[in-house]
């Protein structure tokens, strides 16, 4: 289950979502269960196949918790108690994909993804690799290219494949009282300090890029105004654009018009 | 003009697309790992990094929340490296990968409407024989690099001819603003950064 979960997305589509993913995922279980009841299992595939949608990563505590509920279904005695657990099942499907979705996306996406990546553009500039330069340096070393950009793979998949594994672990051996293990973790207090260490790379980083991009000039000179203009008006107009939710991709587009209806008046 | 390198660099660039959303998720996709990557390909190991930094920080305020598809940092990645391969600056390079990384999640979701389509078909089959589960995610596997090749394959083609074709004509005047737009990436993408910290939890 645990190499099956890297596929959980294949087949994504925006009717029923990961709902494919998730029947490969859970496929070699329920074979498993249901091997003396082979005529079960496209009922109980059915089930599967309907809509489910989560973080994917995060995605393990439901795998664990609708395993141990599918045990509960197949040792159901009577039409009445079966009826009842699979409501229970379907009831702990949505809940828990909400739940972990919020969870993830906050912790993955939300912070551990940019953490990431301010880590490995300290490692970047460390190593003298300056990016706020267009310039581009010649004989850039294997080992520059890739130690930053490694440090940030390794520091991401080791909490993420730490809480997939454990999140299988956990949620199959826990009950409804600790939410399927999800209790077992702070995830506010450790996402609120990731944002924390966060924030405060992110200003250092741009404190450290300002001082790179302006560190050459020995006078100010009309170049160096130009500079400093230019990096004001984006962290400024960038600001904005956040709080009006437009994306920065739009940004560097409506730039490079700009720049050149300025260029051509 | 597509030299052997540059086919190299789509293929590999729509396996490491994959990662984003079909297999994976390692994040072998991330701008920062993908780029330095198929620049091994192109041999550029300082344009490699350069568009993988940039190609992050543009992107880094759009997160796969839900139904939200962001543009792709894989296609951004290799339509940049695989344009400045052919002798294109990297200024004019990256603003075709940002529009190829537009263009692309938009024809992505278009693929995921269609999907179901043909889903509805194989869940009749797994729901019959439960095994075909593996032939159906292998399927989806298949045709999502095939897509992917393509649509990488055919953006960079037409990018390619088109500023091979246009460069003696673009006036210097443009190619500075393209530049100072270029340069202006980083710090639209550390601005972002510090409200995507927002301690909002808690």
């Amino acid at each position: 289950m645990f190499l099956r979960s890297f596929f959980l997305q294949t087949g994504w589509n925006f009717m029923k979502f990961q709902n494919l993913g998730l029947t490969f995922v859970m496929m070699p279980f329920l074979k498993q269960l249901y091997k003396d009841d082979r005529d079960a299992l496209p009922s109980v595939l059915q089930r599967y196949l309907e809509n489910f949608n989560t973080q994917p990563v995060m995605a393990s505590f439901c795998f664990g918790a609708l395993a141990k509920q599918e045990e509960a279904v197949a040792r159901a005695e009577s039409l009445t108690k079966f009826k009842e657990k699979v409501t229970e099942w379907a009831s702990i499907k949505k809940s828990l994909s909400i739940t972990t979705a919020s969870i993830g996306d906050r912790l993955f996406w939300g912070t551990l993804k940019p953490l990431t990546l301010l880590m490995a553009l300290f490692i970047w500039l460390m190593l003298g690799v300056n990016f706020f330069e267009i310039d581009l340096p010649q004989n850039t070393s294997l080992v520059y290219a890739f130690c930053a950009g490694g440090a940030a793979f390794f520091a991401f998949n080791a909490v993420a494949l730490f809480v997939k594994w454990q999140g299988l672990k956990i949620s199959y051996n826990a009950d409804e009282s600790s939410c399927f293990g999800l209790t077992r973790f702070d995830w506010n207090k450790t996402i609120y300090n990731a944002k924390r260490i966060g924030i405060v790379l992110a200003v250092g980083m741009i404190l450290f890029g300002i001082y790179h991009y302006l560190k050459d000039f020995e006078e100010v000179d009309v170049h160096f105004v130009t500079r400093a203009v230019i990096v004001l008006f984006f962290v400024m107009i960038s600001f904005v654009t956040r709080k009006l939710r437009i994306p920065n991709m739009y940004l560097y587009l409506a730039a490079v018009v700009v720049f050149n209806l300025v260029c051509y008046l | 003009m597509m030299t052997p390198e540059v086919f190299m660099l789509c293929v590999l660039a729509a396996l490491l697309e994959l990662d984003t959303t079909y297999a994976f998720q390692l994040t072998f996709s991330r701008g920062i790992i993908a780029a330095p990557l198929m620049s091994l390909l192109t041999g550029d190991l300082a344009a490699g990094i350069q568009v993988g930094v940039f190609t992050e920080l543009i992107f880094a305020d759009i997160n796969p929340l839900g139904g939200i598809l962001p543009p792709s940092a894989v296609v951004c990645s290799a339509v940049a490296l695989a344009l400045h391969a052919l002798g294109i600056d990297l200024y004019f390079a990256f603003f075709f990968g940002v529009g190829g990384a537009i263009l692309f999640s938009f024809a992505e979701k278009l693929m995921r409407k269609n999907r179901f389509k043909w889903l509805v078909f194989w869940e009749q089959k797994i729901t019959q024989k439960p095994s075909a589960v593996n032939r159906t995610v292998a399927l989806a596997l298949a045709t999502s690099f095939l897509m992917n090749f393509i649509l990488i394959f055919i953006f960079t083609w037409i990018c390619g001819k088109l500023m091979l074709w246009l460069l003696p004509y673009i006036p210097v005047k443009a190619q500075f603003a393209c530049k100072f737009a270029y340069m202006a990436v980083p710090w639209i993408g550390l601005a972002t950064l510090v409200p995507a910290f927002r301690l909002k939890t808690r």
